[in-house]
Formats: C-alpha cells, sequence, structure tokens
C-alpha cells in the first residue's frame, strides 16, 4: 500500500490507482510526457485539460486498453503496468467511455445483469452451458441489486429496451450503471456528463457521490463542464499537450495563476460566476 | 529455370490483375468483392460463347467482353445491389456479395448453357506459338498474361495520376462523403470504379481459363490465390499485392521444379503455396499489431458509418419474458409438427432428401452460432463437417464405433482445428476472417478431401446408419431428434450468462475487456462450439447418405449453404432447419417438376436471398414473425407478466416511448479559445 501527499498538504491517504511517470508516444507524437497521477480512497479526482491533452489516452492507460511506453500503474499499491484490462477489472477497476461502448443488442438491464455476474458469478460464463441456469429466473440478490442501480441511474422505465438507439444521455447513465454494478473499488468516468441535460448531470453528480460516499469507490473524472468538475472533485489534474501542468483542489486550481491565465481562464471566470449567482440567489454575501 | 519463372511470371500477373480488381473497388467502396470468382467466371464465359461457340476471333471477342459485357455487368451488380451496402456493417456486406457469388454462376448457366468441357482458348491464337528468351521457353498465352498486367498498371497509373477522373477517384478513396460535399458524385465514380473492377475480374477470367478452365473451382482457387496478395497488401497497396501476386506465381512454379509432377508432396505442396503466403503475413502483421481491417474513407466517412454492426441486425425487442404462448411459440411448434409429420407422409424419395435437410440443419446451425450469436463470417464451417463426415465414417467403419458414438465423440477431435483457426484469427476483422477461412476450406479440399484413403475416387468411405434407423423415416426421427437436443442447448447458451458475454464481445470487446470479460476466451468457446456443431452435422450426413462424399463439402457449396441460411434467417434455430430442408428439397422439387434446364434455378434463388440481405438483415423467417408479431399485437391488450427467466425482461418494454434527448446542458469546453 502506497501513500501520498495532496498537493495543500492536508491529507495522507491511500492511493486506488497511482500512475507515475506515464509516457506514451505515437511515432514522433508525445501524447503523455512522464505524466503522476494518484487518486485516493474513496474520493473524487478530476482530470481536465483541452482536446488532445491526452485525457483519454491516460485514461486507456490507466485500464490496460493502452500500454505506455514509460511509467508503471498501481492498484492499491501492487504494480499492474503489465496487467490486461480483465486482470485490472478483477481488481476493481471500471470505466466508462468518451463515446459509449455498449452492447447494441443487449438491453439496459442486461447490461447491468452481466456486470453483475462478471463480478459476482463469473464462473457462470461456463457453468450456464450445462445447468440451463439461463431458463431459469435469477437469484434474489442479483435482481435486487440490478434493480437498485436501474433506480439509482433512472433507467427503469427504459430496462427492457436494446440500448441501440438510446440517446447519447442515457446510454452514459447505462455505462455508469454497468460499471457501478462490478462494485468496483476505482471508477474511471470519461465525460460522463457529455449528452446529459442539467436534471440528469444533477443526478448523475448526486448518484456519484453517494456512491463514494456509501461505498468507498474512489472515482476519476475527466470532464469539460468545469463547473460540474471544481464543484464536486476533492482534487483536480490538469493535463495540456501531455504534460501535467497543475494538481491540487479546486479551490488551488480555480486560483492557480498559470492555469486560470494561460489555460482555463475563460471558463473558470464562467464558473466563479455562475457561483457568484448562486450564492446571491440563495441569500448569501457574494 | 529461367522458364520456370517466366511461367510463374505468367501465372503471377493474372494473380496480380485478380489482386488489382480487389483492391481498387474495396479502397473505393469499402467492400470486399467476395464475387469476383463469379464474375471472372462471367466474363470467361461470355468470351467463351462469343469466341468458341459463336466463332468470333479472339479480338473482337475479347474486345466485346471485356469493353461490353464486363463494365455492364458491374454496372448493374452496382446498381442492383453495391450502392445499397455502402452504409451497411461487414458482415451485411460480406454475405450480400457471396450471395453474388452463388446466384450469378448458375444466372450465366441459365443463360450460355452449362459447359461440359471446362478447358477453353485464351487470349492467344491457336496453335499457341512458343517463344524461346535466353533458352527459356514461354507460350503465347504466358505473354497476353504480361501485356494483360503491362496494360492494365500502365493504364490504371495513367488515369489515376493524370486525369480528372483519377483525380476523384482519389478523392472517393479517401473519402466518400467530402467527395461529395465538393460536389463530385460518388455515384458516378463507384459505377466507373466497379466497370473497370467487372473488366478485370473479366480479364483474369479470360486469361486463367487456358490452365484452370471456364468453371467455378478454377475461378474460386484465382480469388483465393488472390486474396493472399491482398491481405499481404492489407486490402490497401496496389502495389505490394501486385509484387506478392508474382512471387507467388514464381513461388507456385519454381516449386514444381523440385518436385515429381506425380507425387502427392507436389500435389499438396503446390496449392499451398497462397496459403502459405498468407499465413506468413498475418503472422507478420499480427506480430506488428497491424491486422485487424483497415478502415476505409476518411474521418467523416468513420464518423458516419455504423459501427460493430448493422441497426437492422440488432433486435427490435427483447426475446425473452413473453410467456409460453408467444406468436414465435406457436409459430415454432406448428413449423416442428410440419417437419415430424414430413418423413410420415413422403414416400421413400421425398423422405430421404427430408432427412438429407434435416441432418444438413444441425450443420447449419454452427452458423447459427458464429455467424448469428458471435457475428463473426467464418467460410468454412463446411470444411469441418467435412472432418466430421470422415471421422464418423472412419471411426463406425474402420474402428467399428456405433455410429452415433462416431458422430459425438469423433466431432470432439476437429474442435481443435476450430479453436486453433479461431486463435489464429482472433484479432482479425470480419473480412480478414472470411478471406482466411475461406482459404483455409480450399486448401483442406485440396490436401484432405481429394485424399486418399477418404477419396476413393469420390465414392469416400462408406458408413451404416444406426441399426434402429436404418429407413430413411427412422433416421429422420433420429436426426430431427439431434437438431431439437442442439437447438436447446444454443437456446441455452443465447440465454445464458456465456451467450450475454458472446453478445457483448460481439458488439464491443473494449466494453467487454474492461467489465473484466475475456475477449479471447469468449470467441474460442464460439469457435469450438460452432466446430463442433459443425462437425456432428457433416456427421449426421455422412449418416443419411450412408458414405462420407468428400466432394460434397467443397467451399462452394459451403458458401451455398450461408446463403440458404442467411436467407431464412442467420439467428434463427428453427431457420436452419427450414434452410437445411429447402436445400434439398427445392431442388428435387425443380428435379423433379420442372425442366432439366431449371436444375440450378434454386441455387440462383439462394443467392439471391443472401443478396436481399442487404434490404432485411435478419432473414425471412424473423421479418416474417416479427410482422405477425405486429398484427398480434394489435389484438392484444397490453399487459405486465412480471420477470421473466434470465436474463429477465419483463414483457411491455417495446411499447414505452423512446427516450430522448432532453435539455442540453451547456457544456464548456476546457480548451484554449
Amino acid at each position: 500500500m502506497s501513500t501520498a501527499l495532496t498537493e495543500s498538504g492536508t491529507a495522507a491517504t491511500t492511493a486506488r490507482i497511482e500512475a507515475h511517470g506515464i509516457t506514451v508516444r505515437f511515432g514522433g507524437l508525445v501524447a503523455l510526457n512522464e505524466v503522476d497521477l494518484l487518486v485516493p480512497a474513496q474520493s473524487i479526482v478530476g482530470l481536465i485539460g483541452p482536446n488532445g491533452a491526452g485525457k483519454s489516452t491516460l485514461f486507456a492507460v490507466l485500464s490496460g486498453l493502452l500500454r505506455p511506453t514509460a511509467g508503471t500503474v498501481l492498484m492499491d499499491g501492487e504494480n499492474v503496468s503489465r496487467s490486461s484490462p480483465q486482470e485490472r477489472a478483477r481488481r476493481g477497476l471500471a470505466r466508462t467511455f468518451q463515446h459509449p461502448e455498449l452492447f447494441s443488442a443487449m438491453t439496459v438491464r442486461d447490461h447491468v445483469v452481466l456486470a453483475y455476474r462478471v463480478r459476482h458469478a463469473k464462473s457462470r460464463i461456463w457453468s450456464d452451458l450445462v445447468t440451463g441456469r439461463g431458463f431459469r429466473r435469477p437469484p434474489a440478490q442479483e435482481t435486487a441489486r440490478v434493480d437498485e442501480l436501474i433506480d439509482a441511474l433512472h433507467l427503469g422505465d427504459i430496462q427492457h429496451r436494446p440500448v441501440a438507439g438510446l440517446s447519447l444521455g442515457k446510454s452514459r447513465m447505462v455505462e455508469v450503471a454497468r460499471a457501478l454494478a462490478v462494485d468496483p473499488k476505482v471508477l474511471l468516468l470519461d465525460e460522463p456528463s457529455s449528452g446529459l441535460d442539467v436534471k440528469e448531470t444533477e443526478e448523475l453528480a448526486a448518484t456519484l457521490v453517494r456512491v463514494v460516499a456509501d461505498h468507498g469507490v474512489s472515482l476519476l473524472l475527466v470532464e469539460h463542464d468545469v463547473e460540474l468538475v471544481l464543484g464536486m472533485c476533492d482534487l483536480v489534474h490538469v493535463l495540456d499537450f501531455g504534460v501535467k501542468i497543475s494538481e491540487g483542489k479546486p479551490a488551488a486550481i480555480r486560483a492557480d495563476p498559470a492555469v486560470r491565465a494561460a489555460y482555463l481562464g475563460e471558463e473558470i471566470e464562467r464558473a466563479d460566476v455562475q457561483e457568484q449567482i448562486a450564492k446571491i440567489e440563495q441569500g448569501e454575501p457574494a | 529455370m529461367l522458364s520456370y519463372v517466366l511461367a510463374g511470371l505468367g501465372l503471377g500477373a493474372i494473380y496480380a490483375i485478380a489482386s488489382v480488381s480487389l483492391v481498387v473497388t474495396y479502397v473505393a467502396s469499402g467492400i470486399f468483392n467476395l464475387a469476383f470468382a463469379a464474375m471472372a467466371f462471367a466474363g470467361a464465359r461470355f468470351f467463351y460463347f462469343l469466341n468458341t461457340e459463336s466463332g468470333w476471333g479472339i479480338l473482337p471477342a475479347a474486345l466485346v467482353t471485356l469493353l461490353l459485357f464486363a463494365p455492364a455487368l458491374g454496372i448493374a451488380l452496382y446498381g442492383l445491389l453495391f450502392r445499397h451496402l455502402r452504409l451497411r456493417s461487414p458482415l451485411v456486406k460480406i454475405v450480400a456479395t457471396i450471395g453474388v457469388s452463388v446466384a450469378l454462376p448458375p444466372l450465366i448457366d441459365l443463360v450460355f448453357g452449362k459447359l461440359a468441357q471446362v478447358t477453353a482458348p485464351g487470349l492467344a491464337p491457336r496453335p499457341l506459338s512458343v517463344l524461346r528468351p535466353f533458352g527459356a521457353v514461354v507460350n503465347m498465352d504466358q505473354v497476353t498474361t504480361y501485356i494483360g498486367l503491362a496494360v492494365v498498371l500502365g493504364l490504371g497509373t495513367a488515369v489515376l495520376r493524370f486525369t480528372d477522373v483519377g483525380l476523384k477517384v482519389r478523392a472517393l478513396v479517401d473519402s466518400e462523403a467530402l467527395t461529395s460535399l465538393s460536389g463530385t458524385s460518388p455515384t458516378r465514380v463507384s459505377v466507373g470504379v466497379w466497370a473497370a473492377s467487372s473488366s478485370l475480374a473479366a480479364l483474369a477470367g479470360v486469361l486463367i481459363a487456358p490452365t484452370a478452365g471456364v468453371s467455378m473451382e478454377g475461378m474460386t482457387a484465382l480469388m483465393a490465390a488472390a486474396f493472399s496478395a491482398v491481405v499481404a497488401a492489407r486490402l490497401r497497396s496496389q502495389p505490394i499485392a501486385v509484387v506478392v501476386a508474382l512471387l507467388m506465381g514464381v513461388a507456385t512454379t519454381v516449386v514444381q521444379r523440385y518436385l515429381d509432377p506425380e507425387s502427392t508432396l507436389a500435389a499438396n505442396l503446390v496449392p499451398s503455396v497462397p496459403f502459405a503466403f498468407m499465413l506468413v503475413f498475418l503472422v507478420y502483421y499480427a506480430i506488428r499489431g497491424q491486422a485487424g481491417d483497415s478502415s476505409t474513407g476518411g474521418a467523416l466517412d468513420r464518423a458516419i458509418r455504423p459501427e460493430g454492426g448493422d441497426p437492422a441486425l440488432i433486435p427490435s425487442r427483447p426475446r425473452a419474458g413473453r410467456g409460453l404462448l408467444t406468436v414465435g411459440t406457436v409459430a415454432t411448434v406448428v413449423f416442428l409438427v410440419v417437419v415430424a409429420i414430413l418423413p410420415a407422409v413422403f414416400d421413400v424419395y421425398w423422405t430421404g432428401l427430408a432427412a438429407a435437410g434435416i441432418a444438413l440443419s444441425i450443420a447449419l446451425l454452427s452458423y447459427t452460432l458464429v455467424t448469428g450469436e458471435g457475428g463473426m463470417v467464418w467460410l468454412c464451417q463446411i470444411t469441418f463437417a467435412g472432418f466430421g463426415a470422415i471421422l464418423t465414417a472412419e471411426l463406425s467403419s474402420t474402428y467399428g464405433w456405433p455410429p452415433l458414438l462416431a458422430v459425438f465423440v469423433g466431432s470432439v477431435f476437429v474442435v481443435p482445428i476450430g479453436v486453433l483457426l479461431g486463435v489464429l484469427t482472433i484479432r482479425l476483422g470480419n473480412l480478414y476472417i472470411a478471406l482466411v477461412t475461406l482459404t483455409f476450406g480450399l486448401l483442406a479440399q485440396t490436401l484432405v478431401f481429394t485424399q486418399d484413403p477418404f477419396y476413393n475416387f469420390g465414392a469416400g468411405t462408406a458408413v451404416s446408419r444406426p441399426e434402429f434407423a436404418m429407413d430413411n423415416a427412422a433416421f429422420a426421427y433420429v436426426a430431427l431428434g439431434a437438431f431439437l437436443l442442439i437447438g436447446l442447448l444454443i437456446l441455452n447458451l443465447r440465454r445464458s450468462t456465456a451467450g450475454l458475454a458472446m453478445t457483448a464481445v460481439r458488439w464491443s470487446e473494449n466494453g467487454s475487456r474492461t467489465l473484466g470479460i475475456s475477449v479471447v476466451q469468449t470467441k474460442v468457446l464460439i469457435s469450438g462450439l460452432a466446430t463442433y456443431v459443425a462437425a456432428v452435422g457433416g456427421g449426421f450426413l455422412a449418416l443419411n447418405f450412408q458414405s462420407s462424399l468428400p466432394d460434397s463439402f467443397n467451399p462452394f457449396i459451403g458458401l451455398v449453404w450461408l446463403a440458404v441460411l442467411v436467407t431464412n434467417g442467420a439467428r434463427s434455430i428453427m431457420a436452419a432447419l427450414a434452410a437445411g430442408l429447402l436445400f434439398y428439397l427445392m431442388p428435387g422439387l425443380f428435379q423433379t417438376f420442372l425442366p432439366s434446364e431449371l436444375a440450378e434455378v434454386p441455387i440462383l434463388l439462394f443467392g439471391i436471398g443472401a443478396i436481399l440481405l442487404a434490404k432485411n438483415p435478419d432473414g425471412v423467417i424473423a421479418m416474417n414473425r416479427r410482422k405477425i408479431a405486429e398484427l398480434s399485437e394489435r389484438w392484444r391488450k397490453p399487459q405486465d407478466t412480471g420477470p421473466g427467466p434470465e436474463p429477465a425482461s419483463p414483457p411491455d418494454e417495446s411499447r414505452e416511448p423512446v427516450a430522448t434527448v432532453g435539455e442540453e446542458r451547456p457544456v464548456t469546453t476546457g480548451g484554449r479559445a
């Protein structure tokens, strides 16, 4: 197990997943250059940056879909750099994708059912072939957990529809439900709010915060919605052109002159204005 | 030695012309033309009709064939089929082009008559004159192939590099969508490409005819060799395809210099050369991580292209949870009752055909598994069936095993072959899998099925049916029982966790892997199961015909099997039964009640059925079931029957409103302005 100190120096915590010196080169292009990242237990960490900054590449490295040119990835202190994506999934890593990777012919519910079984009854992938369990009703425990997730993500009314044809927002919700069904220790979310409306985004944020609080899951969030990131994350990393230019608590990121001036200024100003307006509306001093 | 090299260059030149044709259509339209052999056959047959049967001179016959007939054929096929495939999934594209390859030869035979004698003259005047450069011997047929390739490459390069048309074609290759947006009609350019490609196919067919004959077998062998060059070129690079084709030709002839042409080794080694080339390049690209399907077009084309599969292949509603008395269940029971009655009411001849059809339907269930469930186009299922037939016959006749034990246990020995092939092609896209498996099937046909002691002058090894099922009716019921047993296992698989995992892997490998599902294990599981089922089906076919009959497991017949199955439905178990029965009963009907000239019409119809897959990817049975269900829905009051069997899927989901994107949250971007 490893520990780490956040930038503010306030919390030394066990890291669920760590990346050290991650470098990824595609021919002459350096997509990531010696990037370090740490996601403490039971925390929400944000990863922001412009298009092409390397966020999705880093996600691919962390989840095992892409092998880095250099660097190591640790989960709960163990080196998983050479582990396959499914091995990392078995260790408790789950993720969603910027472009949802759903199983088009399967229903919403089947996505969650499969994910639940992969985690809790994996041998059924083989044993079902000879036991005929496919014809029987699922165990009550499975049904309860699947129902719980579907309700939490507000998917009840579409749970028996094939996912093909769902809106982007609903597709993201399905991906999140599927990811949560494996009871992950670390959940990587790639732009989860993209395509969601205001209400859906608020509900998703509330669900994620609840998951972190209730189940001790650690979240790493790639998000373009700066307000969402700064509002719900404990720690934020900022990437630009494959290099980490800043990390710290949201307030520190908000105040970081380098980030503000050179990188996020416009968005942060907008988030600041929205925060001021919200405070005024709630009768608080601006 | 030089004579061998020059002869090899002649053969390689024909391979090169074929591979250029395949690459051009693939990069320009995204369609890999598996109907190439049929188009080459059509061109060669038309040339033969003009030149040999109608007495035209070589030049006018060649000009009319290559500049009128072949382009017209290409344009017609483009208008009727290929243009509808543009945005279809690779699976539909492959099967639809297979439909053309199945339908076109019988259509040509119907129009021009079936050839009894397949040897034909080429473009060189007869009698053949011979040149002797540096002491080597080159005949004029070989010289015409050099000239043919030189003209194709010279003309092709000039058109592509220096003309306005060439510029448009190159633009189309880069991005059809952007070409369209810039005001150029992709349709017109595509028509030109297909016309030119069809001419190349006809040229290759005419040039290969003197050595391979005007037959589909000869053209298919040519196409398989061209596949190797195209795989080496990763489907895109014409120069590499041409160079590898020439090398293959030279290797094929040079190797004969060191072998006794009458020896078994020569008979085995020579046809294996293209497959060996393909294997070497596949391994090379696999090591370099470049073995997947290469995507055609630009970013915009990829954005508008269906990913993973065809939307039309997605079931419109779940199959589970509607209770016992559904339209599908009732239709299934009625169909099974009708099939069960057939052996009781038919005479011996028709019962024999029905029994053969039921036995075949077992083998067709392997396509239901590998293509319907796994989404992979394997074109060698018939080869596994052939292995099953041979093993059943050998184990039963030579080693005295009870026939049914020989079928079910013998088929286990075939599984490793399928698993090995599955592992080899695991990282390949659908197109590569189709090419590799078809080539493997052709190789097995040459190296195994036509070799003694299995071949026995085409009669194969005799095998007896079980004692309790010696007559056709009893055997038909045994076969039906086996079909139902395997059908139930597939149904169980489909509804099981394994079935969900297979579906998951089919639609998103990344999604599956990050969920913890092993893509390799899942695909190997499908490969193994499908191989076993195919072998069992082959075993039952052998029992039905009471011989292994190795000639009946030709890969080209396998394409017809696939065509007739997908016409009925690749995902439906009952479709496999219907397809098997149709495959044997329909020709029986034509032979019994219609003139003999129409004997090949059923094959033509099967091919057309596969072509229609482009419009109805679900197949006839699923389409009709859906229509009946929709009619039934109108009469039914919506009712909720609660959670169904695993995976639980309550019944009224299809009536829920479609989720829509609500008010979009203004999404900010973190990048610089």
